[in-house]
């Protein structure tokens, strides 16, 4: 039960995005499309569990005073690895996230969970808090790269959604956009909680 | 002392075991990298210059080569080159087929990273048929009393592969030129 909570946490309550606003930077930049949502989400994601894994098993070996370090040379192996493989494997949407993906080693929602969940936690939860925190985050990619195309493109996932006649408003792809939808969406957010309490 | 000595050594383990397994991993994608750059290029090339059945390499742009394309009895009948240049958040690369006259045949922009909506239009067909039989002399954007018709009011992305290829046009002409000479001599 622990640990469906440990899953369950990131993906509202704890959500990375929108409660403890980190990662912002690559969420305001690859959310101009719902695709590049889901790409740069997964990605973050298979970063977030490996790196927790491994940081939660050599969590003793390492020495309190270089855990930092320790932990961005596993967070940068596994973008590296990460950005290696898409190249290889799927290059048409490495050609889309290609300028983001190294900036994973610098999403602090990474080194923020190894850091405050993964260096004081066993394997089993440290799996399933990176999977809820990543889920969370690609929730929020994607909820907020929906609207960004809706509005500013009219499609979804590339699919037209709107008449032909709808006049996309290219402010919501454009970075102002960014921060307008997310704003709005962390406000949002923000009043429904104080309506619960 | 040794407690710092120990804090060394163990990061030392840290990275090394790390960069042994990246370079294990780069040993087998780069192959693959390599090859799928190579086929998009290679399929761009047959894109825009469609008649031609070989390519040889004559020179570099832009640290690209630049390709005279010959049909299957050893005719010159064109080129293939990349065009470059900055455009609003990216550098915008085009493969340009060329007639043997220097006509543009067809261009494609094969990388770029311009906003999308706008700059990153400039991938649609529309805009790139406009290319189509232009000549290195009337080749400008509207903007610049020219006619190729521009994706964005900015004319940011429009006047980059514009440009570029004109530019690329120009160092092609002028070293077709010379090497001409030189085989007259």
């Amino acid at each position: 039960m622990n640990i469906f909570k440990e899953f369950t946490k990131g993906l509202v309550k704890e959500n990375p995005v929108f409660v403890m606003a980190l990662g912002l930077c690559p969420t305001l930049a690859v959310t101009t499309s719902v695709e590049n949502a889901i790409g740069m989400g997964l990605a973050a994601t298979f970063v977030l569990v490996m790196s927790n894994i491994i940081i939660s098993l050599i969590k003793n070996f390492i020495p309190n005073k270089i855990r930092i370090p320790s932990y961005i040379v596993v967070i940068a192996s596994f973008v590296t690895i990460v950005d290696m493989v898409m190249e290889a494997y799927v290059p048409a949407l490495h050609k889309n996230l290609g300028l983001f993906i190294p900036l994973i080693v610098v999403n602090c929602i990474i080194l923020g969970r190894a850091e405050a969940f993964a260096g004081k936690n066993n394997v089993v939860s440290s799996i399933f808090d990176g999977f809820g925190m990543g889920f969370g985050f690609t929730l929020a990619l994607i909820v907020i790269g929906g609207i960004r195309e809706i509005l500013g493109v009219g499609e979804f996932l590339g699919f037209p959604l709107l008449s032909e006649n709808y006049k996309p408003i290219l402010v919501a792809i454009l970075a102002p956009g960014a921060f307008l939808v997310m704003g709005l969406l962390m406000g949002l957010m923000n009043l429904a909680k104080k309506k619960e309490e | 002392m040794k407690y710092y000595l120990k804090l060394g050594i163990i990061l030392l383990i840290i990275a090394a075991t790390a960069s042994g397994i990246l370079a294990y991993i780069n040993n087998f994608t780069r192959p693959i990298i390599d090859k799928n750059r190579e086929e998009q290029k290679a399929q761009a090339r047959k894109e825009v210059l469609p008649q031609a059945a070989t390519f040889d390499s004559i020179m570099t742009l832009n640290s690209e080569n630049v390709y005279r394309g010959k049909n299957d009895e050893g005719k010159t009948i064109g080129y293939t080159m990349v065009a470059a240049l900055y455009g609003y958040s990216s550098n915008v690369k085009t493969m340009v087929g060329l007639n043997s006259d220097l006509q543009i045949n067809k261009i494609k922009v094969i990388d770029q990273k311009e906003t999308p909506g706008l700059g990153a239009n400039c991938e649609q067909d529309a805009f790139q048929k406009q290319f189509m039989g232009f000549f290195l002399d009337s080749l400008k954007v509207d903007k610049d009393g020219g006619k190729i018709e521009s994706i964005t009011g900015a004319t940011i992305t429009s006047r980059a592969v514009t440009n570029s290829i004109e530019k690329g046009i120009l160092t092609l002409e002028k070293s077709l030129s010379v090497g001409k000479e030189e085989s007259i001599k």
